[in-house]
């Protein structure tokens, strides 16, 4: 990571200086001083540049004098509309244009307050990150040589202060990104729960599963997506807890991750092009491994669980075969239609065991589960479903907050009946390509036993074509900020957890005497679209909203099927 | 229009009699012994056929989930009931036994009178038959309540509503070589007199003001394109205008859809149908606000003149576009309506069309997709969606997909290239576009700043098909007339 000190204004020595600055900033007090210590280079450049301070706007004035190597100067856009993202964006903008100067300062000032030059650090520090670890024959000065910067700002107390937590959401970020990138010939199920294993010196609690321990538990789903594959499956338990309570008073809340380090689609196998974008199939549990390592390297006051289902999907003589019928953890059976759609598989024994093993007060699982989900929303959004109205507000606030935007999506039975089997409880696909994110949503409710839920289809979002202010081309690490902002606004600190509310179940199609509408309305409104907030959905008056559970959950079915067992 | 309804008082007749039966309501008197016997369970929303009970066919009909569905089921049983003596072979061939039935809604207040009208009327409408022996049909359903006047207003509300759907449907079942872009245009002037004005822009009014999306669609078919504006008067001041995607048949252009179900694409007009349907709805209704609908009406056919992948168009709004595929025509029509709808200083925009694979992808058969820029309006079309069975979701539009039409040679495209197998480099997630979303962002550019507008995808709505679950209770196959409903309860709801 990049090394941050944060200090109060003074002529750098040496090295490159940042000016982030507004769009009112021009000809104002700040933008003086530099330019009478630098000689009246900086009025000179600006003008020639035609700097406006426009939002991302930046230009470099080399060699302005006092020493200096580069002056660039950043925009931040509109005062009024300088956020933390922005003050973050304009840390990131600048590590981008400084590749290859050894030294920078940026001068916080105009962004005002302590917090600001913290997220502006942060910014920088997320910019940054480059996984290059399987370069051999990368040349020094092809290399960026930023090792660190120094934030100026009026209180750098007040700003390191803010700094750690941020600090410990980035390595948080950093791990997820490690763990996306990886190549799955590196990053086995092992592999990944060797690696999960360190976040102990966090002081999280981290339980592996191997093999027979699943079985024991008869997770027939999760396995029978592993049981082609050389690379035998883990089950990673994690626990934090920051909270004053013993755990066995404390009712956690948890998220849970898909962790597919590598996805062929199996016996029902993907086409050729593209299929290198499989390694990050556990994004998923990336995500949730970042999470976790972030929590605890803040040591937030929140007791948290954290589970990951580690499988490759691979075709050979010992795969799931189309047709087979899996019995789950859950006593429900199974007939998988399409090996392809193997991540709903983990998720249904993995959700099942977390609610019945922990009772938290909700699971949110993130997976790279659907193509549907781009075809829906693009790039931009993540596609949200959850039978809790609160759940999923509080999950798009969160990331409104933090710019990484979840869109809520629709359930309801007529979907739910799209996944009926004609010799199982259900199908593991269902409706041909129609609707193929919300069928997997329906198929995942099944395993949910009443939890309050919320599922994060995160393909479409969480593996980048071309860099962003504070994401580098690649893995995005999407959620961790997201989760950590929820974690942080809402279940920290306090004992009451917020009440449940049950997702409306989908009025009677037609009522015929003009039904309150049980629309529910989503928010997720990029920058682009300024959009008036809406009223919340009316709660469903009398009748007692049922939300969607899964199917009653047998504890100890009579006899159960068992799933083919290869020799481990 | 059939089934013809009556309201009346009298039980008295021979026709069967269909009765809904609401889970915990007893069977009518003389009718519990037998329905015992026969284990019937309004809950399970079945229908249950009596003979012998009264002195005419009698039909138990479970209502677990509305009145509405109820008078759905109640005209299915009656449709396809057998004459005793009716040679075997497939229903169409079957003599009609019964043209005539009537309907028990004693009990039930005006409004579900209605809904169980509303719901017989949406099963028993008659779609188009060509052939020479058409199924059997219901001529005539009786109403029985106990207080004909009472019903009178809400069951003439409904007719209004069942002509306009009626219409909608009709017109999206038409096959193309009978509803060609002029039989449409006559059709249309046809509505002239319920109290619409009619007017057909023809070629030369599209080509003097450069209406080069439309005329480009329309250029490779021997019938050429139009664009139908009626207006419903209403009670004067700015009219809600309704925009329509009405290609009559789309094989795809040049870039030409394969051989496989593309004869539902004589369906492609379902959103400019709907919306005459929802204009005509007002009309018949006497509603005070006034309407306008702009219908673009062309076929996309290959031809010596079909419009190309790369060319460019300038639409009437001015802005130029660059084609990339031209099975993504629909947009283009439409932002040439839409500009036109513009020049009407509107209330509000709302178009409608069966536009992107996408959005099925998406939503599936559940839900139609709404894009838009306007949440009260956004909200508005939920509310009302919901209340008349016609459901929709909103969708984003994110600043990618508007940044992702750029195009190097005119102001934007209409859409991105399918991904190219033969081209490496897009890796998997590049494989799926969200064309839904970018068919939006392209609309948006051409609705004039600061009305508000929504765009609605019925793509996966328009067509009920055999075997695939969409709607709230089911309808023969053929075109479902999505979208009349919505919008006449939208302006009730939200501009009278």
């Amino acid at each position: 990571m990049l090394d941050i000190a944060f200090a109060k204004p003074s002529l750098p020595e040496s090295g490159a200086l940042v000016l982030p600055l507004a769009e009112e900033d021009l000809g104002g007090l700040l933008l003086a001083e530099w330019d009478r210590l630098l000689g009246g280079h900086v009025a000179r450049g600006l003008a020639a540049a035609e700097f406006k301070g426009r939002k991302g706007q930046t230009v470099s004035l080399y060699a302005p004098g006092g020493g200096l190597s580069r002056l660039l100067l950043v925009g931040l856009g509109k005062r009024e509309a300088l956020d933390a993202a922005g003050a973050e964006a304009a840390g990131g903008a600048a590590v981008a244009a400084l590749g290859k100067e050894g030294v920078a300062s940026i001068d916080a000032r105009a962004l005002g307050s302590g917090a600001a030059a913290a997220d502006l650090a942060l910014g920088a520090a997320l910019r940054s990150w480059r996984f290059d670890r399987y370069r051999t024959k990368e040349k020094p000065e092809d290399k960026p040589r930023l090792t660190g910067i120094k934030i100026l700002c009026d209180d750098p107390a007040a700003a390191r202060a803010g700094w750690p937590a941020r600090k410990a959401v980035a390595e948080g970020v950093f791990l997820t990104r490690e763990l996306v990138s990886e190549p799955a010939n590196i990053l086995s199920p092992p592999e990944f729960a060797d690696r999960l294993r360190k976040l102990e010196k966090l002081g999280v609690e981290v339980e592996v599963l191997g093999q027979k321990d699943l079985e024991k538990l008869g997770f027939g789903s999760m396995l029978c997506v592993s049981q082609g594959s050389a690379q035998p499956p883990r089950m990673v338990v994690m626990r934090w807890n920051g909270t004053d309570q013993k755990k066995r008073d404390s009712q956690p809340i948890a998220f849970i991750g898909k962790g597919v380090t590598f996805d062929t689609g199996g016996i029902s196998i993907k086409p050729a092009g593209g299929m290198e974008d499989m390694k990050w199939d556990m994004a998923g549990a990336g995500v949730v491994s970042g999470l976790m390592a972030a929590l605890a390297g803040r040591r937030a006051k929140a007791d948290v669980v954290g589970i990951v289902g580690l499988v490759e999907n691979m075709p050979s003589g010992t795969a799931t075969r189309p047709g087979d019928v899996v019995t789950s953890y859950s006593g429900q059976t199974i007939e998988v239609i399409n090996t392809d759609a193997e991540g709903r598989l983990v998720l249904a024994d993995v959700l099942a065991y977390c609610k019945k093993r922990f009772d938290p007060a909700f699971m949110i699982d993130l997976a790279t589960l659907t193509g549907a989900i781009i075809v829906a929303l693009g790039n931009e959004h993540a596609g949200l479903f959850s039978n809790d109205d609160g759940l999923a507000r509080r999950i798009e606030e969160a990331g409104r907050a933090v710019g990484e935007h979840a869109w809520r999506m629709p359930m309801g039975e007529a979907y739910d009946r799209q996944i009926r089997s004609d010799i199982a409880d259900m199908k593991n696909v269902g409706g041909g390509r129609a609707g193929g994110s919300i069928t997997a949503a329906q198929f995942i409710a099944r395993f949910v036993d009443g939890c309050p839920w919320a599922h994060l289809d995160i393909a479409g979002v969480a593996w980048s074509g071309k860099d962003g202010p504070t994401v580098p081309k690649g893995a995005t690490a999407w959620g961790v900020r997201l989760l950590d902002r929820l974690v942080a606004d809402h279940h920290e600190g306090r004992i009451a957890l917020p009440a449940p509310e049950p997702a409306v179940t989908e009025a009677a199609a037609v009522s015929g005497a003009g039904s309150a509408s049980a629309a529910l309305l989503s928010e997720g409104t990029p920058a682009s679209e300024p959009l008036a907030p809406s009223p919340d959905a009316p709660a469903a008056p009398a009748a007692a909203p049922a939300p969607e559970t899964a199917a009653a959950v047998p504890t100890s079915p009579a006899r159960r099927p068992s799933t083919r067992r290869p020799r481990r | 229009m059939l089934p013809r309804f009556r309201l009346t008082a009298d039980p008295r007749g021979r026709h069967p009699i269909a009765v809904p039966v609401r889970p915990g309501q007893p069977p009518p008197e003389g009718c519990r012994a037998a329905a015992d016997a026969a284990g019937f369970d309004p809950a399970a929303g079945t229908a249950l056929r009596l003979d012998g009970v009264l002195r005419r066919p009698v039909w138990l009909v479970g209502a677990p989930d509305g009145l509405e569905a109820a008078g759905a089921r109640a005209a299915a049983a009656l449709l396809e009931e057998d004459a005793p003596d009716a040679p075997p072979g497939p229903a169409a061939r079957r003599p009609a036994r019964h043209r005539r039935a009537m309907l028990d809604a004693r009990g039930l207040l005006p409004a579900e009178v209605a809904a169980l009208a509303m719901g017989a009327g949406m099963r028993a409408h008659p779609l188009p038959f060509l052939g020479a022996r058409p199924p059997p049909a219901l001529h005539r359903l009786d109403l029985l309540v106990d207080d004909p006047d009472a019903a009178a207003p809400a069951l003439r509300r409904t007719e209004a509503l069942l002509r306009a759907t009626g219409l909608a449907r009709d017109l999206a079942a038409e096959p193309a070589n009978r509803l060609t872009p002029a039989e449409f245009a006559r059709r249309l002037t046809a509505l002239e007199r319920p109290g619409l004005s009619v007017t057909i822009h023809g070629r030369a009014w599209l080509e003097r003001r450069g209406y080069g999306g439309l005329l480009a669609v329309g250029r490779g078919s021997a019938h050429p394109p139009a664009l139908a504006v009626l207006r419903w008067a209403g009670a004067g001041g700015a009219p809600v205008a309704f925009v329509g995607k009405g290609i009559t048949f789309d094989t795809g252009g040049i870039s030409i859809k394969p051989a496989a179900g593309m004869e539902a694409m004589k369906g492609d007009m379902a959103g400019a149908a709907a919306c005459a349907g929802a204009v005509l709805a007002l009309a018949l209704r006497g509603s005070p606000c006034a309407a306008v609908a702009v219908l673009a009406i062309a076929e996309n056919a290959t031809g010596a003149e079909s419009y190309r992948p790369g060319d460019v168009l300038r639409t009437a709004s001015g802005l130029t576009v660059e084609v990339v595929d031209t099975d993504a025509e629909g947009r283009l029509v439409l932002a040439d309506a839409l500009h036109h709808a513009g020049t009407l200083a509107p209330r509000a925009v709302i178009d409608l069309a069966t536009l992107t694979g996408a959005i099925v992808r998406a939503l599936g058969h559940q839900r139609a997709g709404l894009f838009g820029n306007d949440a009260v309006l956004r909200d508005a079309l939920m509310a009302a969606g919901d209340a008349v069975g016609e459901p929709l979701w909103p969708m984003p539009i994110g600043a990618a997909h508007r940044s992702d039409l750029a195009s190097d040679i005119a102001d934007l495209r209409h859409c991105l290239p399918p991904p190219d197998p033969n081209r490496g480099g897009t890796g998997w997630a590049g494989k799926f576009l969200p064309d839904a979303a970018h068919a939006a962002a392209f609309l948006r550019d051409f609705v004039p700043p600061g009305t508000p507008w929504a765009h609605l995808d019925i793509a996966g709505m328009d067509v009920r098909e055999e075997g695939v679950e969409s709607g709230p209770y089911p309808l023969p196959p053929g075109p479902s007339g999505y979208g009349v409903r919505l919008l006449d309860r939208l302006v009730e709801g939200r501009f009278e």
